[in-house]
């Protein structure tokens, strides 16, 4: 049959219901109406109000690259435990959920929504799906392992730090020095200034293809001057946790200074 | 024996492992997996093989898409257990069953599993019992194996018993050479490439539990005898090589190999007139043809965007209309239990012959294809969708996955690094003949002199005529300084001469010119390998062009394979980026760069769209996405 013939016949078909369905009201009692009048305004409303809540930013990012520790603190803030281990993600963890180390507290305690990116480059794209709703970045680094793996992380940050849904909105960011528990990792002072100086190697060659590359639409620093965290529009702080062993109370109040109960 | 069976979200956490057998696994078999197989969209690949100082594991896995988890069993590679498969899928079923998303224990698990496991291994001995007996359909399958398999030998052709064993034999065989070759350094990874034996056993699962059983110890049979064919084929290969090449040595050695040409092959070599008269004219500087297209930033309207879209749609809706307008909406409102892998074929078909259309390898498209489909089965699917749809958002993310480059890209930063180190930063541009290896160069080195780089240009393709002018042209054009040493030297020496002259007057980058070669070449791959294996260079540059299709699979194959097997190192250099030429050539067939990503796992990290110095681009991963897609 032709579509459009179809499409008339229904049309025919819907005048009819609707004729319908006006006789049906004339009969029902005024009262009946208002009372469900009165239901629909209601449940849209609150749909509305939900809408409205998940708009506002209460997501806290966890990022880092592959193998630094995301995930175990991740389970770390949800379950507090770290069960059997976790294996490299494939995809992101989501949840919201009261922090394991509140819930003994009493009293009304709001739920965060905590998301755990993995780190292999290529997910790194799903990172722009939860950066316009953060309230908060956490960038992980792997503490014991720092040396190697320090470029990358740098550019990682730098990139992080030259989005423009970072920049815009200043979301604050930490930089947590994970794996703190063993002997031989490095302090989270050390960890900043390798990583400042090798972000400030990084300006000076971003910035000379920075019209090209699409993805850093804003410069870091004050141009002339050795690049320091300080210097960004967003607050950059740094702390040491360790996931394996629970201890995770700087990362927790982080989350707690800004997504306020 | 089974080494490990891990079952874990797609999320990272493990949910439960097998803690009987108490041996540690050493390295990290797992992580490896995901990160080199999974994550790279090879999981349509039937087993992975993990090679760690002390151990050699197989690993097997199986999805459970709708729930997001992940199953793999990791065993030692020199046991060819049979009922892996039979056992991750029985595990997959039954943990499916006591799976809870809030729960993160299954202590329980291990009762069920040692049950499932003294099956599967019951199983297993039937039917090492029962084979020697030869059904009627294993006989039959064994038949189709033979001839499916390449005729081996005659030993094939006899009775069933027989070729169990010979099977068997073979297989070992394999693992023996394998383990050789591993020890030789040349590869520590690598994938057997053959249909999911588990995906085929699930399929005909409706028989008798034993014979199903049967197919599935035969699949993996038939890939053994694959396998080791395959090691024939390449030992048959590595024969027939040495003795083809005193053969064209003799030929060719007058000409480039000998260190004294006869006289009047010198009168070739006019490379000594350099600055001549008649090439004055040429003096003008190229200096000011306005800044390279590297930096010019790219601007899409979100018009044309939403255009395509629209366009897409449109296209979409015959589809529709064929299936029956009214069923496919009453489906997509109402949503579909769980995707089939039959559910799926016609959309992964159409999608595959798009992708062939838009000059993808077919090898790749098929690959892909498999690995979207592995990624979508047993997935519900949501309401207001239609299966193309869920298969093209899934087959997108996944080609973004893949054009996203592993590794940094900014070649400026890492002249920067070179450069504290007080040495220059080397680059070998390599690649088949006539794709535009020289041209491209100039490009890279205008681009790179814009950058405040001082760049010095090698020229070490002796072996084409007119390849040094042609460099040297572009170099006077540039106010470049070129090192040259005519056309009758090895290109390995020159290349370290370069070198030492860039370090000598401090030059930042020096850009390595050879020579074109086909894959197949041996004598000029070897060269090849020569000269990477003695400048250890930066960066190995391949040069294809976009034009090409199937053959870029074998391009670049080949160009890894070969400079792994004829290095003399133990860990040998392979291509670390691409440079994709006349891209502007091809319109919106740009499969080129997807095969050639996917198969060197290198990002393309220049395209060159053009004739003149500016002419030099980044690849925009979204827009060729778009492209693919469309």
């Amino acid at each position: 049959m032709d579509p459009i013939e179809q499409f008339e016949e229904w049309k025919e078909q819907a005048s009819h219901l609707w004729r319908v369905a006006m006789d049906h009201l004339r009969h029902v009692p005024p009262t009946q109406l208002y009372a469900a009048a009165a239901i629909v305004v209601f449940t849209t409303v609150l749909l509305l109000s939900r809408l409205l809540k998940r708009a506002k930013a209460n997501t806290i990012v966890l990022t880092g690259l592959s193998g630094s520790g995301k995930s175990v603190l991740f389970y770390q803030l949800r379950d507090g435990s770290t069960h059997q281990g976790t294996v490299t993600s494939m995809e992101p963890n989501e949840g919201t959920f009261v922090l394991h180390g509140e819930t003994t507290k009493k009293g009304k305690i709001k739920a965060v929504h905590i998301v755990d990116v993995p780190g292999h480059s290529r997910l790194r794209p799903k990172l722009d799906e939860y950066l316009p709703q953060a309230a908060g970045v956490v960038f992980v680094v792997d503490a014991l392992d720092f040396l190697p793996n320090c470029r990358a992380a740098s550019e990682y940050l730098y990139d992080l730090l030259t989005k423009g849904s970072v920049v815009k909105k200043k979301v604050p960011l930490l930089i947590l020095c994970n794996k703190t528990d063993k002997v031989t990792a490095h302090t989270k002072e050390f960890i900043r200034r390798q990583m400042e100086k090798e972000i400030d190697k990084l300006r000076t060659s971003r910035s000379a293809i920075s019209e090209a590359d699409i993805t850093n639409e804003f410069t870091l620093g004050v141009p002339g001057e050795p690049f320091t965290f300080t210097q960004c529009s967003n607050k950059v702080t740094t702390a040491e946790a360790s996931g394996l062993t629970g201890e995770i109370s700087q990362l927790e109040e982080f989350i707690r200074e800004h997504v306020k109960p | 024996m089974l080494e490990q069976l891990l079952i874990f979200t797609r999320g990272g956490l493990i949910l439960w492992s097998c803690n009987e057998f108490g041996n540690a696994l050493k390295g990290s078999p797992i992580d490896t997996l995901i990160r080199s197989c999974l994550l790279e969209e090879r999981s349509g690949a039937a087993s992975y093989n993990y090679d760690a100082p002390g151990a050699a594991y197989s690993l097997k896995w199986t999805f459970h898409n709708d729930l997001g988890l992940v199953f793999v069993a990791v065993y030692q590679r020199i046991l060819h257990l049979l009922y892996v498969d039979d056992l991750l899928a029985m595990v997959k079923r039954e943990f499916s069953q006591i799976y809870d998303p809030s729960k993160t224990f299954y202590g329980d698990f291990d009762e069920i599993f040692r049950q499932l496991k003294v099956e599967a291994e019951a199983r297993a001995e039937d039917l090492k019992k029962a084979n020697p007996l030869g059904g009627g359909v294993n006989k039959k399958q064994y038949h189709k194996a033979g001839s499916e398999g390449g005729s081996v030998g005659g030993r094939k052709s006899s009775n069933g018993a027989l070729k169990n064993d010979g099977g068997d034999a073979d297989a070992d065989d394999a693992g023996g050479k394998k383990g050789h070759k591993l020890e030789n350094g040349h590869s520590n990874v690598n994938f057997v490439a053959a249909k999911d034996a588990n995906l085929k056993n699930s399929g005909s699962v409706n028989g008798k539990e034993n014979e199903s059983s049967n197919i599935g110890a035969f699949d993996v049979n038939k890939l053994q005898k694959l396998r080791a064919k395959g090691v024939n084929g390449k030992k048959a290969e590595a024969k027939v090589a040495p003795k083809a090449e005193p053969v064209k040595k003799a030929t060719k050695k007058n000409r480039v190999w000998d260190d004294s040409p006869p006289e009047h092959e010198s009168k070739l070599d006019f490379t000594d007139h350099v600055g001549d008269d008649g090439d004055r004219n040429v003096d003008f500087l190229a200096k000011e043809q306005g800044e390279s297209m590297m930096d010019k930033e790219e601007v899409f309207s979100s018009d044309s965007e939403t255009e395509e879209d629209e366009d897409e749609r449109k296209n979409n809706k015959p589809d529709a209309k064929k299936k029956g307008w009214f069923s496919s909406m009453f489906q997509s409102i109402a949503g579909k239990t769980n995707l089939e892998k039959s559910d799926l074929e016609p959309a992964l078909k159409a999608l595959k012959d798009r992708l062939m259309t838009k000059n993808v390898a077919e090898e790749i498209a098929e690959k892909l294809c498999e690995s979207v489909a592995a990624s979508l089965e047993g997935k519900k699917l949501g309401s207001f969708t239609r299966i193309s749809s869920t298969v093209q958002a899934a087959m997108e993310e996944a080609l973004v996955r893949i054009l996203t480059p592993r590794r940094s890209i900014d070649i400026l930063r890492d002249v920067h690094t070179a450069k504290e180190q007080r040495k220059p930063y080397v680059v070998v541009f390599v690649g088949v003949n006539g794709v535009g290896k020289s041209t491209n160069l100039a490009k890279v080195a205008y681009w790179l002199q814009e950058h405040n780089v001082s760049v010095m240009m090698a020229a070490c393709d002796t072996f084409r005529s007119g390849a040094v002018e042609q460099l040297r042209t572009h170099a006077r054009r540039l106010q470049i300084p070129i090192f040259e040493k005519g056309y009758e030297k090895d290109p390995a020496v020159v290349a370290k001469e370069a070198i030492q002259e860039a370090t000598r007057n401090g030059s930042d980058v020096v850009l390595v010119d050879t020579a074109g070669r086909m894959q197949d070449n041996e004598p000029l791959m070897r060269a090849l390998s020569k000269l990477i294996y003695l400048n250890s260079p930066d960066l190995v540059l391949f040069v294809g062009e976009a034009l090409v299709g199937n053959d870029a699979v074998d391009q670049l194959s080949k160009f890894n394979q070969k400079l792994a097997d004829l290095s003399a190192s133990s860990t040998p250099r392979l291509i670390d980026g691409i440079l994709l030429t006349k891209f502007d050539t091809i319109d919106d067939k740009v499969g080129a760069a997807l095969s050639m990503v996917y198969i060197s796992g290198a990002p393309v990290m220049f395209v060159g769209c053009g004739q003149s110095y500016t002419d030099l681009k980044k690849l925009n991963v979204k827009s060729i996405v778009k492209t693919l897609l469309k």
